[in-house]
């Protein structure tokens, strides 16, 4: 690019993030492009390489084929099999990215109309680096609702670009598209702070505060009695109005109202009257069941066919939101009261894309219809009738995605035993293909429902972004390793077993790591009780401190974690982050002991988030079924560069520490999970007080977990004899001696800057 | 040119090779020639192997005598070392199944015994949508070495796979054979 272009592009960047305002320095890439962090992302790639599993071998996008890309074939248009999935996976991750993007946009445009673009960015007495990811991508401190637009302005102009390069014909190199994922994914987190400062600003949502209110989650949490209102989806810009109209028509008290997946975790930010049904994994067994007589939906991870299952179960739908109409009639133009009777009286469904009008209609129909719907679980009884009609033809297993023995547990209930349809129910991802095919139509959904719990489960309402002062009591004990780590359990519901979340949770409070949760995976740990008949959030304090559990709020929420070890190189560490991305993510990848664990991931969306920590340095495990993600990113620990800069000598020190060992890793058990959340937590920088604390969780996890013994790779983490844990001291100085272990030196401040090409001078690490 | 090809329809432009997938393999005997072929074969054993019962033995019982009258390397994935070593026996390599299959893409890699990389992989035990993942990548990224798996599905990915076996009797069969064949090879 010639001088003037570079400084025009340059005039224009520091017009949109107002160089002018000289908050911090401005780093070396203020709004970067594809290829300002391709060398931070090629230096990733060095030591966690790619790793592919095709889901497919073929090429099927363009009309020279399909091709087939086996045995080292290449595809008509030159593509190779990496190349291939890399290009897939960064499309997953633009899609991940977009419907975060997306609802970023339209919470931005109903609140720009509601308040103006020049209402105040607030968070509280708490919160003064208000949007850690949009001062350090962009390099704008935002203070309005419209500096958020030229935020999410800039994320839409990269998506745009990077989707370009999908087409057919365009990049080549797979090491470049994964390059573009890292971008696109850090680009999501911009767009999911974006969303949710514009939410916590509009919508009064808790923010400065650690104790945000218990609220009932569970399908029996509704009052069945009362018309019942659920919300399905992502975006609260409609079910706040819902609450609204309420208030405002003195009906606060007579309707019950509540949501699936996300849009429940934010309408409980907006009122604790809110009821969070559960994951996205009971979906259609609450929509089958018919309790709701009317269903919001609004964007993201909501059931394809509604409609069909609405009507169904008897229910109204309103699609509210362009992004999902299911062909159905638009009433935004609508009269009224005229919707409202072709709702009850011809059981019509509509798309209503005005909030006040969709909630009005929706309060309405409800009040209709309620009184004239049967709104009950079925009894035992009735149960135990339709099992009886199961010819035990074995079909439901064979469709069902995880082969549970389903036909075998009807046939139980048949004869009275509901224990093991209860077994599958909590394992089960609701996919419904097993009643679909059933050629005897048992609802196998409402025999599920009658053995599942009955319980009502508390789940603490989302809090939004870190507090500052947190960050400032933890920043030293996370980054000397006496706090062990901050292990994020967030995504989806697809997982092996839904009871592992709290299971997990519970064993990493207890051991002091700080806990933060987030989605769908926020839910599903509220849904166990100890022997005391609490919950994990009524456990455990809800602050960001050791033994805390957070639930930070829906999935955009997630921007807060990744913000959280923003804040700690900034806050704590005093690193300036302004456009600085390079600097805050190698200091999170070599002194943060974060890790991200999505063991029910399924969506694109947990894809993109996944991928955003990873550039961020933040490593990610995933559940057994996450390999069909593609791509994963692992090291090869014994083989593997783990040099680093010592910024304080400014040597390079060859260091053979694998930590983090992976960036993307999928766990084959939850009992590997266990030990490998521990490992991840390690880094270069603890000191041998905190290596101490690590390993003594490693080790006693290890041993609680995988049978007893010592970790088979102990001895790469151990540095000097401090490092060992006292209580395993002799067991560990035994296994050390015999495999002829030599101590090393600690580096003092570990860096990668200065082992790759880059703009950013090793001084830059030092604070 | 013709508006129709002599040789084949134009939907089948760009696959006519057809994509490679798996020989199923049922007899014991056939198996047993590819592991005494093999220079370095490798068992790799998942933790579905200490939970699934065949006849009055766990299936792990079936992957640890395989191991010994082959003289075959195991690799313990996830849970499964414990097991292995309440039998008495110490893997050769613990390794989780992804890291396995990453090392193993390696055509350099020193393999579990540091004589060099394995030619032949032996799949017993894991979880079948994670292990069809790995078999993909070996597929597709380790064409040095072959795989068989003895799983009692069919798994397209594999080189040589058992087929889809309804009756545990006939896994339990093919099993026995497979350690059988092996004893007596080495007779």
């Amino acid at each position: 690019m010639e001088l003037k272009e570079i400084n025009k592009r340059l005039e224009e960047i520091y017009e949109k993030i107002k160089a002018e305002i000289k908050w911090e320095p401005i780093g070396p890439t203020p709004m970067p492009e594809i290829a300002d962090l391709r060398n931070w992302d090629m230096r990733l790639l060095k030591t966690y390489k790619p790793f592919y599993a095709p889901f497919c071998d073929m090429c099927c996008l363009c009309t020279y084929g399909k091709c087939d890309l086996t045995e080292n074939r290449r595809g008509a248009c030159g593509i190779d099999i990496a190349t291939q999935q890399a290009r897939i996976v960064l499309l997953a991750c633009l899609i991940g990215c977009s419907a975060h993007a997306s609802h970023a946009g339209h919470i931005l445009e109903v609140l720009i109309e509601r308040y103006g673009p020049d209402k105040k960015i607030d968070l509280g007495n708490g919160v003064e680096v208000e949007a850690p990811h949009i001062r350090t991508v962009l390099g704008l401190k935002p203070e309005t609702l419209g500096d958020l637009k030229i935020a999410i302005e800039y994320v839409y102009k990269e998506l745009t670009h990077l989707l370009d390069s999908v087409h057919t014909g365009q990049e080549g190199s797979y090491l470049d598209y994964e390059s573009k994922a890292l971008h696109a994914s850090m680009l999501d987190h911009v767009g999911m702070e974006v969303a949710d400062i514009a939410q916590i600003v509009g919508f009064n949502y808790p923010t400065s505060v650690a104790d945000t209110p218990l609220v009932d989650l569970g399908w029996n949490a509704f009052d069945i009695t009362k018309p019942i209102i659920l919300f399905v989806g992502h975006n609260p810009a409609t079910s706040t109005v819902v609450v609204d109209y309420l208030r405002e028509n003195g009906l606060y008290d007579k309707v019950e109202f509540g949501g699936i997946c996300c849009t429940a975790l934010e309408t409980s930010r907006y009122s604790d009257k809110a009821k969070v049904v559960g994951p996205l994994s009971r979906q259609l067994f609450f929509i089958r069941s018919g309790i709701a007589d009317v269903i919001m939906t609004d964007e993201q991870c909501i059931r394809t066919d509604m409609p069909q299952e609405a009507t169904k179960a008897g229910s109204a739908l309103i699609a509210t939101l362009d992004k999902v109409m299911y062909g159905l009639e638009d009433a935004t133009g609508m009269d009224t009261e005229e919707i409202v009777k072709k709702m009850v009286e011809e059981k019509k469904h509509f798309a209503i894309l005005d909030p006040r009008k969709a909630a009005e209609v929706a309060v309405k129909v409800a009040l209709e219809i309620a009184p004239k719907r049967r709104k009950e679980w079925i009894t035992e009884e009735e149960a135990i009738e339709f099992a009886k009609k199961c010819g035990l033809c074995g079909i439901c297993e064979q469709v069902c995605p995880n082969l549970f023995e389903i036909g075998k547990g009807i046939n139980e209930v048949a004869k009275g035993n509901f224990e093991v349809i209860r077994d599958i129910f909590n394992l089960c991802i609701g996919c419904g293909k097993c009643e679909e095919e059933c050629p005897r139509n048992i609802p196998i959904f409402k025999i599920m429902q009658q053995a599942a719990s009955k319980e009502v489960w508390k789940i603490r309402a989302g809090r939004g972004p870190i507090m500052d002062t947190e960050i400032r009591n933890v920043g030293a004990p996370i980054t000397l390793g006496t706090i062990p780590g901050v292990v994020a359990l967030v995504g989806c519901s697809n997982y092996p077993d839904y009871r592992d979340l709290a299971e997990i949770v519970d064993e990493f409070a207890k051991r002091k790591y700080i806990v933060v949760l987030s989605g769908c995976a926020a839910m599903v740990a509220g849904m166990w009780k100890d022997a005391d008949g609490k919950t994990v959030y009524e456990k455990y304090p809800g602050s960001f401190d050791a033994g805390g559990v957070v639930n930070v709020g829906s999935c955009v929420a997630n921007s807060h974690i990744t913000g959280a070890a923003i804040k700690i190189a900034n806050i704590f560490a005093a690193l300036p982050l302004r456009a600085n991305y390079e600097v805050m993510a190698d200091y999170v990848l070599n002194r943060v002991g974060a890790v991200g664990v999505a063991w029910g991931a399924y969506s694109q969306k947990a894809a993109s988030i996944a991928t955003g920590c990873n550039r961020l340095g933040i490593p990610v495990i995933v559940g057994p079924h996450g390999s069909k993600y593609r791509r994963l990113y692992l090291s090869r620990k014994e083989e593997d560069d783990w040099r680093v800069m010592d910024a304080r000598k400014k040597q390079i020190v060859d260091t053979g520490e694998p930590s983090p060992e992976h960036l993307l890793y999928v766990c084959e058990t939850k009992e590997k999970l266990m030990v490998t959340i521990p490992k991840l937590c390690i880094r270069k920088n603890d000191t041998p007080q905190g290596r101490a604390i690590k390993l003594n969780h490693y080790i006693s996890l290890y041993k609680k977990y995988m049978g007893g013994g010592l970790p088979e790779d102990l001895h790469l983490y151990v540095r000097r004899d401090a490092d060992i844990p006292l209580v395993y001291k002799k067991e560990v100085k035994a296994y050390l001696d015999s495999i002829g272990w030599k101590p090393k030196e600690p580096v003092g401040l570990p860096t990668w800057i200065g082992t790759y090409p880059t703009k950013v001078p090793v001084d830059a690490v030092i604070h | 040119m013709s508006q129709l090809s002599p040789i084949l329809p134009l939907h089948r432009v760009n696959t006519l090779t057809g994509v490679r997938t798996s020989r199923v393999v049922e007899d014991p005997k056939d198996i047993v020639k590819q592991i005494k072929k093999a220079q370095r074969p490798l068992l790799v054993i998942g933790p579905l192997t200490t939970k699934v019962t065949l006849g009055d033995k766990l299936l792990i019982e079936y992957a640890i005598d395989i191991a010994k009258a082959g003289n075959i390397p195991i690799c313990a994935t996830g849970t499964t070392k414990a097991k292995l070593l309440e039998f008495g026996v110490k893997p050769d390599s613990v390794y989780d199944v992804v890291e396995i299959v990453n090392a193993l893409k390696d055509p350099n890699w020193k393999g579990v015994r540091g004589e060099g990389n394995h030619d032949l992989i032996l799949f017993l035990g894991i979880r079948t949508d994670l292990a069809n993942q790995g078999l993909s990548t070996l597929k597709h990224f380790a064409p040095h070495l072959s795989t068989i798996t003895l799983c009692k599905y069919y798994h397209p990915h594999a080189d040589y796979s058992l087929p889809n076996i309804r009756k545990d009797d006939q896994w339990k069969s093919i099993l026995e054979g497979i350690i059988e064949n092996l004893k007596t090879e080495n007779r």
